[in-house]
């Protein structure tokens, strides 16, 4: 303020000295030279400023007009373009007599503060000022006047005289008046008298005004004279706040505005500024639809912010303040997790009301927004995993199982590749890899007979029939059938006859390649296969032996080339025939259904069932596995679970699908061996991770409820030798006991 | 705090009787201080080491946690019976044996007689001295009973032997007493009924009548009168039995004696069958079908059974009052079970009076030689992993003492039989025969 005003104190004194000589203008620049002369002046002679302060004493008798004058007087110009706006103001104000709306005000300066002020005329009580007197028939207030259009009346009068409508005419009748009238678009409907009524001039004024977007009071001046209150002349600081001398940057050309001048100018040099731009001509009138229509989407409006709610109220009602407990939980929750940002507070009075403690954060996380930063946000998933494990019942409601080992019989070299159990389940044959067969006792685990054969022994597997006992063992292209020792006589008789009868039944018409030789009943003895059967040459160990469940047909997979390795021996008839005259891929397994003429046939990966009786694919199930290792269908013969050298076990519903009811993969390595339980609702997979996992599998007759597959127990005790861990496994029929023999040439009995 | 104390008010059996008076036992003693106590009042010369029995409970923790367990109150007078307590037991020798032993038993005073895998019956005397190998059976012998109570005056006794060939076999052994002549033996009876290996025979105890227990569920009732001649025609086998029947066409040749009577209720293999105690008439068995039966032997009618669920019992024994009966199961308990009453009155489980739970299968079970009050209640069990289990009835937690068979061999070592009579136990199993000194010191006198 004091340096503002120094320079306008210098120019009112060098207007007091100049003022006679020199009436015209000044510039700026010349004024300097003068004003550090008296500057330096001001300090010497105290007398001037007392003169001065003589002037400023006067300062009340200026009016003013003499005061809006006062900065303009240095231009002449301006003075002339501010007598002219006078003289417009005064034509305004004549004009404004009479059509202003509003009294017409007057300005006059008080008295008291001398300031001008604007007054408007008293009402003179006249009958003009008197509304009461004034035609407005309805009194029926602001309501909606709709509520009369069916009435023949639009109101009520003062005295509740009923204010009938006014005969209005038809469209025809108002389009003429249109014509006719000249002054009928200054007229507009009357919503009270139901009736047109002609605009005043006041109106039509304000109409205008807003049309154009003025001031729509004509007595507001926009441009109304600056007052001086504290700059200009007489208003000069007497005593400056600082007596500083006046710093040389004052003075001096500024550099930096050198500097941006010259930028311009160079720019204008290089042409990167033209003078003089011609303007981008653009026609007047065209077509608006000539433009492609723009192909981006409209841009999406903001969404409305919710309405705050009582609970944001800074007096929020007493329910809605959080109690003690709230309040806790409130605090202990993570901030992402709470239902709100904030807690109710009650303040008596909005000035009660603290600043915004969150003002802060609020304000970085919205740079942040800008900045396309998300804010951080947990992801958090608010899933009970205890939900997400299925319900099962537990193991121990499912008693019976095996849980523990009860005993285990060792082969002393090989490992044990196939274990089978008597269909009364008392004893247990077992093979292994150095073409020993033993035979023992399932509860006792003593060997009771042993069997040495040539080469490996790929499977062994009993009779299912109990009226006859006896055995197959599957060795190098040789399948050998072998009675146990200590059988009763019927049952020796039975087995006998049936393996090596008096007569042998006709030969088939074509030659078989399988050859069957028998010894003679009479010169039979438990230590030699009773049958032999030769498979063809080179067929290779067979690696899996499966019966039909009457115990007359017998089905071999070998592992050579050749018709697929499977045959079909049939005991009666002493006959092998090959069921496929040519199979894709190699077979890996073959199972009987056990209660109708299917046949399962599993390659690599893919289970086909064929109809023995009619000769025909039934299905192919595709079960996922890159290569199966194990397959067993439920007693029922609806389920079928096979199992994969990559860790998979299938579960097929028959009936349901092709595709694997449940696929479960629980073991570590390659499954090697599956089996049911025929008569519990058990079945059990091994694996060459050495652990046996048994699985509860209640299978229910109703069709649509789906079997119930519970593991049950893992059970431990195999060791895994070169890879190899449990080879086989086998339940014990009638009691849930399972058989399982192992690479490490252990064959162990796990009870209940 | 003072120390609780109990008034408790002592009783026994033994020749070491306490005068009856109450005594305030401290609450923190033990079965140890409580011993001392009874030795330092009667000042016995030789310690002895006694077991307590609180309520028919055998005390393992101290009295004041025994009490509070039974929410039992400081006023209430305890009476505490005493006996000797077990020795550890001592392995005293051991009967090396080629093939598995099945069964064994001290049923003859001074000899083990042991049925092995190889279908022989060999006697031993206390000496371990091989006595006599009496070839039997052609196939494994599974069980050996000796018929009626073997007399030390008589050298000769009558033996019964069941097998994997179907039969049991009856044969009168003589031993050579003071080696004045050579052992012999005759085989005068086969027992034939069964259509699967025999699990079992048992006698009774005036030997009388044979049971036969078999897996093709069915149970044999026999007499043990040798008959004059066959009594079950051959039948026609293939010819290899014709020709050995032509073989051994004698008069040693043992008559073919067929059954009084068939018991058939079991639907599974039949583990056991045993007479009571001192009856002829009443019998009892277990099975592979989850059930102790109770037979009238000489209606050949099932009485009783008790049912539980999915125990395939091995062995069943029965105490010296008959009022309980033991029976052993694959899943590795031995439970006792009340006889007393017929199961249509109660339930199973509360026939079940005690668990004794195994880590292995138990597979065979031996009562406590003395009737007397104080052992009668004590009983051995035989288990796969060749631990011999002595269990006191009264104590179903743990068992009283343990002891190892065939330490230190590297075959297996399942245990598949076990005597015990007269401070000496016979286990017999994978290993041959081990003889262990069991029970009281007075006992063995």
């Amino acid at each position: 303020m004091a340096t503002r005003a120094i320079p306008k104190n210098t120019k009112k004194r060098k207007a007091v000295v100049v003022e006679e000589d020199v009436p015209a203008e000044s510039s700026f620049p010349q004024d300097v030279g003068l004003e550090l002369g008296s500057e330096d002046e001001g300090g010497a002679d105290a007398e001037g400023e007392e003169s001065d302060d003589g002037e400023v004493d006067e300062f009340p008798e200026i009016d003013a007009r003499s005061d809006s004058e006062g900065p303009v007087s240095d231009s002449e110009d301006e003075e002339d373009e501010e007598d002219e706006e006078e003289e417009d103001e005064e034509e305004d104000l004549s004009d404004d007599d009479e059509i202003h709306i509003f009294p017409k005000a007057k300005t006059i300066v008080s008295d008291i503060t001398g300031q001008p002020k604007r007054v408007y005329p008293d009402i003179e009580p006249d009958y003009d000022s008197d509304s009461s007197t004034e035609d407005a028939p309805n009194r029926v207030g602001n309501v909606p006047m709709h509520w009369y259009d069916d009435l023949p009346h639009v109101g009520y009068d003062i005295n509740g005289k009923k204010v009938l409508r006014p005969a209005r005419g038809d469209e025809l009748d108002k389009f003429l008046e249109t014509v006719e009238d000249p002054d009928s678009w200054t007229t507009a409907f009357d919503k009270k008298a139901q009736s047109d009524k002609p605009l005043s001039p006041e109106e039509l004024d304000l109409i205008r005004r807003l049309q154009e977007g003025e001031n729509p009071d004509a007595a507001y001046d926009p441009y109304e004279p600056t007052i001086e209150w504290f700059t200009g002349k007489g208003k000069e600081e007497v005593m400056p706040l600082s007596g500083a001398p006046e710093p040389k940057r004052r003075w001096i050309p500024s550099k930096w505005e050198k500097q941006k001048v010259m930028k311009i100018v160079r720019a204008i040099r290089q042409g990167r500024i033209v003078p003089n731009k011609p303007k981008s001509e653009k026609p007047q009138f065209y077509s608006v639809w000539n433009d492609e229509p723009s192909t981006h989407p409209a841009p999406l409006p903001a969404p409305k912010p919710r309405l705050p709610t009582h609970a944001e109220s800074y007096n929020p009602p007493e329910e809605y303040l959080p109690t003690e407990q709230e309040r806790k939980d409130w605090e202990e929750t993570d901030k992402e997790d709470r239902e709100r940002d904030f807690l109710p507070q009650k303040y008596s009075a909005l000035r009660l009301v603290p600043a915004y403690n969150q003002f802060i954060q609020e304000r970085f996380s919205r740079q942040l927004d800008l900045y396309l930063a998300p804010r951080i946000q947990r992801k958090k998933l608010q899933i009970d995993p205890n939900s997400l494990i299925p319900k099962l019942p537990s193991p121990s409601s499912l008693k019976p199982f095996p849980v523990y080992k009860s005993l285990s019989v060792p082969h002393q070299k090989g490992r044990v590749r196939t274990v089978s159990v008597s269909p009364d389940g008392g004893w247990v044959a077992s093979g292994d890899e150095s073409g020993v067969c033993s035979l023992w006792e399932v509860l006792v685990g003593r060997e009771v007979k042993r069997w040495k054969f040539d080469g490996k022994i790929g499977a062994v597997e009993w009779c299912p029939r109990t009226d006859v006992s006896f055995f197959v063992v599957g060795v190098e292209d040789q399948l050998h059938f072998v009675v146990p020792p200590n059988l009763p006589t019927i049952v020796l008789t039975a087995t006998l006859a049936t393996l090596c009868p008096a007569t042998l039944p006709p030969q088939p018409a074509t030659p078989s390649p399988v050859k069957w030789t028998s010894v003679a009943a009479a010169s039979y003895s438990t230590d030699k296969p009773v049958l032999s059967v030769a498979l063809p040459p080179s067929s290779g160990v067979p690696k899996q032996l499966t019966w039909h469940r009457r115990g007359d047909y017998l089905a071999t997979v070998s592992g050579g080339e050749g018709q697929g390795g499977v045959w079909i021996h049939q005991i009666s008839r002493r006959h092998s025939q090959a069921p496929f005259q040519k199979v894709k891929g190699v077979v890996q397994l073959v199972l009987f259904h056990p209660t109708r003429p299917h046949f399962f046939v599993a390659t690599q990966r893919y289970i086909r069932i064929y109809n023995l009786a009619e000769q025909k694919l039934l299905k192919t199930l595709l079960s996922g596995i890159k290569w199966i290792s194990s397959m067993d269908v439920h007693p029922m013969g609806d389920h079928l679970i096979v199992g994969g050298y990559d860790r998979k076990l299938c579960w097929f519903d028959l009936e349901l699908s092709d595709k694997p009811y449940k696929v479960i993969r629980y073991h570590t390595r390659a499954i090697r061996s599956l089996h049911f339980h025929q008569t519990y609702p058990l079945f059990a997979s091994s694996s060459d991770d050495g652990a046996i996992q048994i699985f509860h599998a209640r299978v229910y007759n109703d069709l649509m409820t789906d079997p119930l597959i519970v593991p049950l127990k893992i059970l431990r005790g195999h060791e895994v030798k070169e890879g190899l861990g449990v080879l086989s496994v086998k339940w014990c029929p009638r009691q849930p006991w399972l058989v399982s023999g192992g690479a490490d040439g252990q064959v162990s009995v796990w009870c209940s | 705090m003072p120390e609780l104390s109990h008034p408790v008010v002592f009783t026994t059996t033994t020749p070491y009787p306490l005068p009856s008076q109450k005594f305030m036992i401290p609450a923190s003693w033990k079965r140890y201080q409580l011993s001392q106590l009874v030795n330092k009042s009667l000042s016995l010369l030789k310690p002895v080491p006694f077991e307590f029995l609180v309520r028919g409970e055998i005390l393992r923790t101290t009295l004041g946690e025994w009490c509070s367990e039974k929410g039992i109150g400081e006023e209430e007078t305890l009476e505490i019976e005493y006996f000797e307590s077990v020795m550890p037991p001592q392995k005293m020798s051991s009967l090396p044996h080629e093939e598995w032993v099945s069964a064994v038993t001290c049923q003859v005073p001074g000899y083990f007689l042991t049925a092995a895998y190889d279908g022989q019956i060999r006697v031993f005397d206390y000496s371990q001295k091989l006595v006599q190998t009496i070839p039997i059976h052609d196939a494994p012998a599974t069980s050996l009973t000796v018929v009626g109570q073997a007399s030390t005056d008589s050298d000769s006794f009558l033996i019964a032997s069941a097998s994997h060939d179907l039969t049991a076999r009856i044969t009168r052994t003589t031993l050579a007493e003071d080696g004045s002549g050579k052992p012999s033996a005759q085989t005068l009876a086969s027992l034939h009924l069964h259509t699967a290996p025999i699990a079992s025979i048992a006698s009774t105890s005036s030997g009388s009548h044979l049971l036969t227990a078999s897996w093709d569920n069915l149970i044999g009732v026999w007499d043990t009168i040798i008959p004059a001649a066959d009594e079950v025609p051959v039948e026609d086998g293939p010819e290899r039995k014709k020709r050995r029947k032509n073989a051994d066409d004698n008069a040693s040749k043992p008559k073919r004696k067929a059954p009084l009577s068939v018991l058939k209720s079991h639907t599974a293999r039949v583990s056991k069958a045993i007479f009571a105690p001192a009856s002829n008439s009443r019998a009892y068995s277990a099975g592979f079908d989850s059930t102790v039966r109770t037979w009238d032997v000489e209606n050949a009618v099932c009485t009783d059974t008790i049912t539980a669920s999915s125990k395939p019992f091995l062995d069943i024994a029965v105490s010296h009052s008959g009022d309980f009966v033991l029976a052993a199961s694959s899943d590795r308990t031995v439970t006792q079970y009340d006889v007393r009453s017929p199961t249509s009155s109660t339930s199973t489980a509360a026939l079940s009076t005690a668990t004794f739970l195994h880590p292995a299968t138990p597979s065979c079970i031996a009562l406590s030689p003395a009737s007397s009050s104080t052992n009668s209640q004590q009983f051995i069990t035989g288990a796969y992993d060749g631990v011999v289990r002595l269990w006191d009835a009264r104590s179903a937690r743990t068992a009283v003492t343990s002891f190892k068979v065939w330490e230190g061999q590297s075959h297996g070592r399942k245990v598949l039989s076990v005597d015990w009579a007269g401070g000496v136990a016979a286990v017999g199993g994978e290993g041959g025969v081990d003889v262990w000194k069991i029970g009281s010191a007075q006992v063995q006198n």
